[in-house]
């Protein structure tokens, strides 16, 4: 430390009430929150959302205009991978303390609002501090919940099948706009039989997927506070699935599990994988082969069951700044120059002015633009149905059950119990 | 404020102002004793600050959440004893029992023979010695870290080195991370490769048997194994009684291992099928992932009945096999 080794109590003194004076500062910083505005006017807004870093490129891109057009404004950023940024969350709205302004998503609505976290923005726009003009397909009306506007989507995404292009280009497989599920059964088969790899990568476990099936015969996933489908009905879907995993078409659940958190379609595992269409930007990122969109399949030939999706931009209830969560909100919804920075990372953007701003050069957003716009044109997009309080715990429940199914520790009947219990408890919390 | 009253506080107490006019006090100046009283205090008032603050306040609130249904959002909501009776009649909590109780009673036990292997061979004089005691109780210095356990989930996955190692002897069992039963041997492999802590404590033991003793053996013609059973083993079962207890309680509190190696971040939160759901795992999940602090402040009581109980039922067998040398201390 000090020359010739000697360090003197007046050094460890002085170093320990330097660092109790750092310690104090940091309180005070924590205590404020950046919350308050200091004397000159100037407002600190704090955002966070999830995601990885390249989506952190390139929000603090849209931060750095949006301060330049509000030189007032100052917006502090934070964020987490999807799971730890719930955790986070959590605990800070619970200590009174969560950002004034975060990423959010439609399963959440519901269950932040009954917490009375969410920020009803219908004042701010009473007040035309945000304008909900121009969005493309509705899409202003997904953050209503009973009257409050609690969030404003900022992105679209719809369930698509992604596909590994060269896997089904070998296999022969072509999959068309209101192909059944008969058609894609064969296909799996088909994929295995002349590529050696499976089909699918698990899709029986992703809830967002098995709502649309149900949709497709005028049920769905959740009604406004339960579970919209009956054991008899999951206990058929995962039946098929175990017989599909044993048979080889969906891919071997250990590996699956294994890779993680990379995906089984860009490992390698598997030669599609249902999610949304958006995730083929992370693939092409993360797998060597050409990643595509497919056409969800149907039980009619017709209905696919689709409804766009949405990440949305949300305000905390108590925030001391409402009007300027509100300003960022609209000016992150509406300039174009954001939605030429941003790309479809969150998906397609939401309002016109947006989506016109941007053009995809590269064949990956590209492929997303025109998946899009397919859905629009086939006319397939329906209503989204509710995602009660609990959703969120419920899918995760899903996912997890069914691959416990698939790894042999549960037989479908004892999955098919344990699902409807675990969510019993989660839709009554 | 609340940190200088915490302060104050244990000091009042210790040094009232009306003392009694004849202190009790062996010699010493007038004064003197009340004033060593003091600075003892202040010097341990950020330690009892801390203690009252992040440890003692709390606990004391943890137990209150155990009865009550709390979200973190709204305030809590007294329900007696339905955190318990929910606990007990739900089988993914009765899956991290046995998980846990698998875990401590295959991986303690290795562990210790571990340890106890390694410190009768580094306790013999040869040359060297210091060096192989560094090495072996290096593992144990990082072993509890992040990055050991992500590594740990690399060399077991599939067509890592213990795979390939596997398939060499035909066995195809395939990588143990991604399997709901071999995962958890996994995780005992990587708490016996910590062996460190114990094998000092036990190679500090093996020391303390004097010499003598074993000459006596030899004079009496007594071999190896009976002198290890008849001598070495009662001469150090205190130390054996101490490292019992003390890694039967930190098994019990497994959880970083078993959260990262299980998956962690980014999918199921403790390994495929809930292979490596120990009970702190399922206690984390219950309280961060799915909001329910109730039940998981709940849970984490019943953990310390049941630890309390364990550290009893050992502390009432060492009459029975703890050998205690008179005169010894």
């Amino acid at each position: 430390m000090q020359q010739g080794g000697n360090v003197g109590r007046r050094t460890v003194l002085k170093a320990a009430g330097g660092s109790l004076a750092v310690a104090g500062l940091g309180a005070t910083a924590t205590a404020c929150g950046g919350g308050s505005g200091s004397g000159d006017g100037t407002v600190t807004i704090r955002y966070s959302w999830w995601g990885a870093e390249d989506r952190a490129e390139r929000i603090n891109k849209t931060i750095a205009l949006f301060e330049k057009k509000y030189p007032k404004i100052k917006v502090k950023t934070d964020f987490q991978p999807y799971t730890d940024f719930w955790k986070k969350f959590n605990t800070q709205a619970s200590g009174g303390n969560p950002p004034d302004v975060f990423q959010n998503a439609i399963g959440f609505l519901r269950k932040y609002d009954a917490k009375n976290v969410l920020l009803d923005l219908s004042r701010q726009v009473e007040a035309k501090n945000l304008s909900m003009d121009g969005f493309r397909a509705g899409l202003e009306k997904f953050g209503e919940i009973d009257g409050k506007l609690l969030g404003v989507p900022v992105g679209s995404n719809s369930m698509a099948l992604v596909i590994d292009k060269p896997v089904y280009t070998r296999a022969g497989v072509k999959p068309e706009q209101g192909w059944t599920w008969d058609d894609f059964d064969e296909a799996m088969a088909k994929i295995r039989d002349r590529t050696g790899r499976a089909g699918d990568s698990g899709m029986y476990g992703v809830m967002y997927l098995y709502d649309l099936y149900l949709r497709q015969s005028g049920k769905a996933f959740f009604t406004e506070d339960g579970l919209g489908f009956t054991e008899a009905d999951l206990t058929a879907w995962w039946t098929k699935a175990e017989k599909g995993v044993e048979a080889g078409l969906f891919a071997d659940a250990k590996k699956v599990a294994q890779i993680k958190p990379k995906a089984a379609l860009s490992a390698e595992l598997a030669g599609s994988e249902f999610t949304w269409d958006n995730f083929t930007v992370r693939y092409t990122s993360e797998g060597r082969s050409e990643y595509g969109l497919a056409p969800i399949p149907t039980t009619d030939g017709k209905r696919t069951g689709q409804y766009l999706g949405s990440l949305m931009l949300s305000g905390y209830k108590r925030t001391e700044h409402p009007e300027e969560v509100a300003r960022f909100i609209d000016f992150m919804v509406h300039d174009p120059e954001v939605a030429r920075i941003m790309g479809y990372d969150r998906g397609v953007p939401t309002t016109q002015a947006q989506w016109d701003a941007y053009r995809p050069t590269d064949p990956v957003n590209r492929a997303i633009a025109a998946y899009e716009e397919s859905l629009v044109e086939s006319g397939v997009l329906e209503q989204i149905t509710p995602h009660p309080n609990g959703a969120d715990i419920c899918e995760a429940a899903f996912l997890r059950i069914a691959e416990e199914m698939a790894l042999g520790s549960r037989s479908v009947e004892e999955a098919v119990r344990q699902f409807f219990t675990e969510s019993k408890t989660a839709l009554a919390g | 404020m609340t940190h200088a009253s915490a302060l104050e506080d244990p000091v009042r107490a210790a040094a009232p102002r009306h003392r009694p006019a004849k202190s009790p006090r062996p010699a010493g100046p007038k004064g003197r004793g009340r004033r060593e009283n003091l600075a003892g205090y202040l010097f341990m008032s950020p330690w009892i600050a801390g203690f009252l603050l992040l440890t003692a306040g709390p606990m004391a609130a943890s137990l209150y959440f155990a009865f009550t249904d709390y979200n973190l959002f709204d305030a809590p909501r007294w329900i007696g004893l339905d955190n318990f009776s929910e606990m007990f009649g739900d089988p993914r909590w009765r899956h991290s029992v046995r998980v846990t109780l698998w875990y401590v009673v295959v991986g303690t036990p290795v562990k210790l023979l571990a340890a106890l292997g390694v410190a009768l061979l580094l306790a013999q004089k040869r040359r060297g010695q210091a060096f192989y005691r560094a090495a072996f109780y290096a593992p144990s210095l990082i072993g509890a870290s992040v990055s050991v356990a992500i590594v740990w989930k690399a060399i077991f996955s599939d067509d890592a080195i213990v795979d390939r190692t596997q398939q060499l002897f035909g066995i195809g069992a395939g990588g143990w991370t991604g399997d709901p039963e071999l995962i958890i041997y996994s995780l005992v492999a990587l708490t016996v490769w910590q062996f460190g802590a114990p094998m000092v404590i036990f190679l500090a033991g093996l020391k303390q048997v004097p010499r003598e003793l074993y000459e006596a053996a030899d004079v009496d013609g007594a071999g190896k194994a009976r002198q290890f059973w008849s001598i070495t083993l009662p001469m150090i079962s205190p130390v054996l009684f101490f490292n019992v207890l003390l890694e039967t309680i930190h098994s019990f509190q497994i959880f970083s291992s078993a959260y990262i190696v299980g998956g962690g971040a980014g999918g199921n939160a403790c390994g495929p099928a809930d292979g490596t759901m120990v009970y702190t795992c399922y206690l984390y999940v219950q309280g961060f992932e799915n909001s329910r602090m109730g039940l998981a402040s709940a849970m984490a009581w019943m953990l310390l009945v049941a630890v309390a109980l364990v550290t009893a039922v050992l502390f009432w067998s060492q009459k029975r096999w703890v050998h205690y040398e008179e005169g010894a201390r």
